[in-house]
């Protein structure tokens, strides 16, 4: 009969549900928002094959690249994180925020590419396409 | 007194019928919900959502209905709410409210509209959700109705009368207790409650025969499903309340059980979990069977005696 205690228990104990402010505290291992760190990326673009839900796109240019995340596509699978050889992906721990216009939480980066394989002395050039973040 | 015109009409529409049922029934579903809620660990729908959802789905438009499956679709809600209505209009909550000799015998047949009712919509949506759940609900009420009918029948024939205010009046005997035992396992079935909810398997099949319903033909059968919670929560009340002469005191009894019964069914509902069909049929043919054979054999035994 301990489905009974449990359900006599949750009586007693009240609503577990969180309102609105409130976010649920995450376990260790939580896979959030993948945050990208240009300085990491080589351009290969593993992770675009590998994002089954199409939340990541990479553009290739003229000497850069354009990497862009859309956390409204994503499924927080963590197939990209796991397939980035040079570890410029990585998953926040906490839930993603609450946002109220469609693409709030996209992100864009334009990276120049590295020169290929001489000695890494020039540090890559890194800024953010215009409007990125919007 | 006997039940005439007049009398049968206010029956219908005021008490126990429309009037009071139609909220009486909003309410049942509500504390079915919020109990189940609160046994979750969960808030539960504010007060009136039963209600605001029944007014939500009014407003809503429905998909063009053609030909004669269309008009059916139309018509069966319609039918089972004024079925589960004329049930509970039936229900003797006043002491001396009147009544007729074999209206127990309407009243199981009215109860029983509702579900043939879900079986037709079911088949003439067309849909394979709701054929595979129209089916379900017809082995189901295969099942369940045996030990359902049973129970009932035994009932009446121990006291001699299928006249449901004579029945209210009688002292209760075991038997009449053991009998209102196996309609409590039956409601679940009836009522599409965990652990029987097989024909409105959400996870696996959407809402069954109601897949293809929305707006207010969906609304309708909100309605009747709420009523025959009155009906049914009311029957098992009629049977299992003492008989009282004072008119606020029987209703006020009656309100009470029916709540009763409610909320044992919606633990039930809360501590199990869906049974597979093969079992749930298997568990009323064997298990329930036994109340029953008890109940028509002591039945028959109570009837030699006097």
């Amino acid at each position: 009969m301990n489905i009974l205690a449990m359900l006599w228990n949750n009586l007693r104990g009240g609503s577990r549900t969180m309102l609105f402010p409130e976010r649920p505290k995450v376990t260790k291992g939580f896979r959030g928002l993948v945050r990208f760190d240009p300085a990491l990326c080589t351009g290969c673009a593993i992770c675009k094959m590998r994002c089954t839900a199409r939340a990541i796109d990479f553009k290739s240019g003229k000497g850069t690249f354009t990497w862009s995340y859309d956390p409204g596509q994503c499924t927080f699978c963590g197939r990209c994180v796991d397939g980035c050889k040079s570890h410029a992906l990585s998953q926040d721990a906490e839930c993603p925020p609450v946002y109220v216009t469609i693409g709030a939480l996209k992100t864009a980066y334009t990276v120049a590419r590295k020169p290929a394989p001489k000695p890494a002395s020039a540090s890559p050039a890194v800024k953010p396409a215009p409007g990125g973040t919007a | 007194m006997n039940l005439n015109l007049t009398t049968a009409l206010a029956r219908f529409l005021i008490f126990p019928g429309l009037l009071f049922a139609v909220p009486a029934a909003w309410f049942l579903l509500w504390v079915e919900r919020k109990a189940v809620a609160l046994m979750q660990g969960r808030i539960g729908p504010p007060f009136m959502q039963p209600f605001f959802d029944f007014v939500k789905l009014l407003g809503k438009d429905t998909p063009p209905r053609v030909g004669a499956a269309g008009m059916l679709m139309k018509l069966w809600p319609l039918i089972a709410v004024s079925a589960a209505a004329g049930a509970v209009g039936l229900l003797p909550v006043l002491p001396s409210s009147g009544g007729f000799e074999g209206d127990l015998i309407l009243l199981l047949a009215l109860l029983e509209l509702p579900s043939m009712c879900i079986i037709a919509a079911g088949f003439s949506s067309r849909s394979i959700f709701g054929e595979i759940g129209s089916a379900r609900e017809a082995v189901l009420s295969v099942a369940y109705n045996v030990v359902f009918l049973l129970a009932i029948v035994s009932i009446a024939a121990s006291q001699h009368t299928f006249r449901l205010e004579a029945l209210a009046q009688l002292p209760a005997s075991p038997l009449r207790w053991l009998g209102v035992l196996a309609i409590l396992v039956c409601l679940p079935a009836k009522l599409h409650l965990n652990p029987f909810s097989l024909p409105n398997a959400e996870q696996e099949i959407y809402s069954g025969p109601m897949t293809e319903y929305a707006g207010p033909e969906l609304a309708m059968w909100e309605l009747s499903h709420g009523l025959e919670w009155v009906a049914a929560t009311g029957l098992v009340a009629t049977l299992a309340a003492p008989h009282v002469g004072l008119v606020w005191l029987a209703v006020l009894l009656f309100l009470a059980l029916s709540f009763a019964v409610v909320l044992l069914l919606s633990v039930v509902a809360a501590a199990t979990a869906r049974l597979a069909i093969d079992t749930t049929v298997r568990f009323y043919w064997q298990v329930t069977l036994i109340f029953a054979v008890l109940a028509v054999s002591s039945a028959l035994f109570m009837r030699l005696l006097s």
